[in-house]
């Protein structure tokens, strides 16, 4: 076991990607390659106590009782080809939509699903009407012609085959080139867009999170409340290091001549910095879920519920701040210690059957 | 905002955004006492209650503070107290009591109201004066019982009668009852500890020096602050209250027998009807509540050696086996298995799978009190059988690689959950390896 201290990872690799387990003690467990390339999970004060477990992924299910759910997300995730929040993301959908979490988190998959498949007709659109509109050509003809259509799918290989010629390109590597930005930019979109994409509705929620949370930390004489002021604190670098991110993205994108000229050289900072969006916010939605769903209960619940954000923040790796986040968080552990809250049936060892159909709820409006 | 357009909002205001309620509820509190502000906090307490809204101070709220732990309680979560005072009661003998005491009086208790070094004998003052006046509008009204008091507008019913009395009996003991409170905080109290019980202690020998007779509903309001009344039963006997013994085991009979008459309320709350279609989980939670009062009623019998309550614990016992049996166990196979058979998306899916699956985790909540009701082959029996009716249709439909995410796919995986909510995680997951593994994983 280590420290939270020694812990304190230097990459996003190294913190791992956030788990939607329904499992009480594993909910928000981060999962992560070692050394040699196989996944271990990282469990965060076990019995309330101080320090994270580093538990091979393949003994997780012995090391802990998992709820049915837990046990195909985990035989998914062992399956897939790698563990980035996008990988994870993907396991978790699968795994919901075949109803182990219940119908609510079925219901919230696909329409997770549907979201997603909306969105990548959308960018692909949106980012043609870039290409058109770098080499000065208009794209209303192939709206009014309807995209579906024969006429419109006609307009718009003429178009983008000038738009080729003008940028001294053939035109199938021009879609080609679309094609991959597409799928980096899939879950962000573009800044114009009448949609907003799932990271950038996540950072508009994680705003209001920390306001929410700081609202409530302040003139709040409750033992939770410099552990809800941490957190809002952790959601406020996380929000300015995510809006440097997104600008520099969406400078790119509307720089769309440069960046279709450039492609070699601009491809890699696009992909890294959509790979850095996702992994910042990851983690996330859980925790905001969670909050808005703490605010409306009691103070004891709240408390609660800082609490049980606390002990899975995503906090930001040594590498992405000055900040030295994870000592922070030591001191705060230190200077507020609590009674232990059980997450199994003290009697029968069995799993809280409560709590994880709240998890169950929570997670279905993460989704 | 005009006050008819705030009581016009009405239930509407439980579901405003917290800094909004808030801001009404201050400006409720300003336009004073008037029965319209009244309904409207009536309607609206319990998310007052929810957010713990710190009120103004009033001597009207002062006047209650000592006895508001028996306010009849709302929701199922808060226990009811033994001894209920209606609040229309109290809101009906405030303005008799204020008259009585005079405006120029009642200024010179304002203090009370305020920090300082006045406060707790200007307080002290003010609930003896109130329980003289409570006390005298009480034998007032004994002459009228069971007709309506014009000046209260009220019918006095034998009910009424003896919560008035308990109103001025408390009120004598108001200093007590404030060190009570303060000992057992924060209500509700789940568990006794060391503490709680000197602190009971210590207030109750200064009642039962001062005035004995007030000592039965001065336990009753320490019995109001805990989450489950009856568990104070068992640390009242080991107290010494100062009482002679005969005292202590009248007194202690005594409230027994409040104790045991809530318990056969409680366990007639959820009688089935032909037109009530049972909510299981609500029986389910109402049993395991019901045992554990009963279990603590018991201890403390067996430690008075006292056999009178024996019958009637024994009948409450029956009716909780009877509510089990009737309400949880009985068709719960069928209801649970239905569930699958209408995944198709629509509404009705979503209301019969809940319905199902709270079925199920009932079924397995009642396994915790199963053997003390006698019912832990019949429980077994019909979770066993449950079970393997889920299991076949588990295998069905994801049996020879259906395992997929289809129609057939999801009431496989919906049967193996249910199995999850009954018989627990382990349980499933075998399911679930046998099926889709052959049994290795």
């Amino acid at each position: 076991m280590r420290s939270l201290t020694n812990f304190a990872p230097s990459t996003f690799e190294d913190r791992g990607a956030a788990v939607a387990f329904t499992t009480p003690v594993l909910a928000q467990t981060r999962v992560r390659k070692d050394s040699r390339e196989q996944l271990e999970v990282l469990v965060p004060n076990l019995s309330e106590g101080r320090g994270v477990y580093v538990v091979p992924w393949k003994a997780l299910p012995l090391a802990f009782p998992m709820t049915v759910h837990d046990r195909m997300l985990h035989d998914l995730i062992a399956k897939a080809d790698g563990c980035s929040p996008d990988d994870i993301r993907k396991a978790v959908l699968q795994s919901a939509r075949c109803g182990l979490a219940g119908n609510h988190a079925v219901e919230a998959a696909e329409a997770a699903l549907r979201d997603d498949d909306e969105q990548r007709l959308l960018i692909n659109y949106q980012l043609i009407v870039e290409a058109l509109k770098a080499v000065g050509l208009e794209s209303t003809e192939i709206l009014r012609a309807g995209l579906a259509s024969v006429e419109g799918q006609r307009l718009t290989r003429d178009l983008m085959s000038k738009a080729a010629h003008s940028l001294a390109l053939e035109p199938t590597e021009l879609y080609s080139r679309i094609a991959e930005l597409a799928v980096y930019v899939e879950s962000i979109g573009v800044l114009t867009s009448p949609k907003p994409a799932r990271l950038r509705r996540l950072m508009r929620d994680l705003q209001g999170f920390r306001e929410s949370m700081t609202d409530w930390a302040t003139d709040n004489v409750s033992e939770a409340a410099p552990i809800g002021g941490f957190c809002a604190e952790v959601a406020e670098h996380t929000i300015n290091h995510a809006r440097t991110v997104m600008k520099q993205l969406d400078q790119s994108v509307a720089s769309f001549e440069t960046l279709i000229r450039q492609w070699d050289t601009k491809r890699l900072l696009v992909r890294k910095a959509a790979t850095r969006l996702s992994w910042l916010l990851d983690g996330w939605e859980y925790l905001i879920a969670l909050w808005a769903d703490s605010v409306t209960k009691s103070r004891h619940e709240q408390d609660l519920a800082v609490h049980d954000i606390f002990r899975v923040i995503p906090l930001l790796p040594k590498d992405e701040t000055r900040l030295d986040q994870a000592m922070a968080a030591e001191k705060l552990l230190q200077a507020n210690r609590r009674s232990v809250r059980a997450y199994v049936d003290w009697r029968s060892g069995q799993l809280d059957v409560d709590l994880v159909m709240r998890i169950e709820t929570l997670k279905g409006k993460a989704a | 905002m005009d006050i008819q357009d705030l009581i016009a909002l009405g239930d509407k205001l439980l579901y405003i955004d917290e800094p909004k309620f808030r801001q009404i509820v201050e400006l409720l509190e300003q336009m004073g006492d008037h029965p319209d502000i009244r309904r409207t906090i009536a309607i609206i307490r319990p998310r007052m209650v929810e957010l713990r809204i710190h009120r103004r101070p009033t001597l009207k709220r002062l006047f209650c503070d000592p006895f508001e732990d028996l306010f009849e309680t709302f929701g199922k979560t808060e226990p009811m107290p033994l001894s209920v005072i209606e609040r229309a009661l109290m809101n009906s003998l405030w303005p008799l009591v204020e008259t009585t005491i005079g405006k120029e009086r009642l200024k010179s208790y304002r203090g009370a109201l305020h920090d300082g070094p006045q406060r707790r004998g200007l307080a002290e003052a003010f609930w003896a004066e109130c329980a003289a006046i409570v006390a005298d509008i009480a034998n007032t009204a004994a002459g009228d019982a069971g007709r309506r008091d014009g000046a209260m507008d009220l019918r006095l019913t034998p009910d009424r009668m003896r919560a008035m009395g308990d109103i001025a009996t408390i009120l004598t003991i108001a200093p007590e009852v404030r060190d009570l409170k303060a000992a057992l905080s924060p209500k509700p109290v789940s568990r006794l500890h060391q503490d709680h019980l000197e602190g009971i202690q210590e207030a109750g020998r200064r009642v039962a020096r001062s005035r004995p007779e007030a000592l039965k509903i001065f336990v009753l309001l320490a019995a109001s602050r805990m989450a489950d009344p009856s568990a104070l039963l068992g640390g009242l006997w080991e107290m010494d209250l100062g009482l002679k013994p005969v005292d202590r085991a009248t007194l202690f009979m005594d409230l027994s027998g409040t104790v045991m008459a809530q318990i056969e309320d409680r366990s007639r709350s959820l009688k089935a009807s032909p037109e009530r279609v049972p909510d299981r989980m609500a029986v389910a939670d109402l049993a395991v509540g019901l045992m554990a009062s009963l279990d603590a009623t018991r201890d403390a019998m067996e430690q008075s050696r006292n056999k009178s309550f024996d019958q009637r614990l024994k009948q409450v016992r029956g009716s909780v086996h009877e509510m089990v049996r009737s309400q949880v166990l009985q068709d719960a196979d069928t209801g649970i298995v239905a569930a699958l058979g209408g995944l198709d998306g629509g509404a009705d899916e979503r209301t019969q799978l809940a319905q199902a699956e709270s079925q199920a985790r009932a079924l397995r909540k009642c396994s915790t009190v199963a053997d003390q009701l006698g019912l832990r082959g019949e429980l077994r029996e019909m979770t066993q059988k449950t079970t393997a009716t889920l299991t076949a249709k588990a295998r069905q439909a994801l049996g020879g690689g259906n395992a997929g995410v289809g129609g057939g796919a999801r009431s496989g995986y919906t049967a193996i959950r249910m199995i999850e909510l009954l018989a627990g995680s382990a349980e499933a997951n075998k399911v679930m390896d046998e099926i889709l593994n052959g049994g290795r994983r």
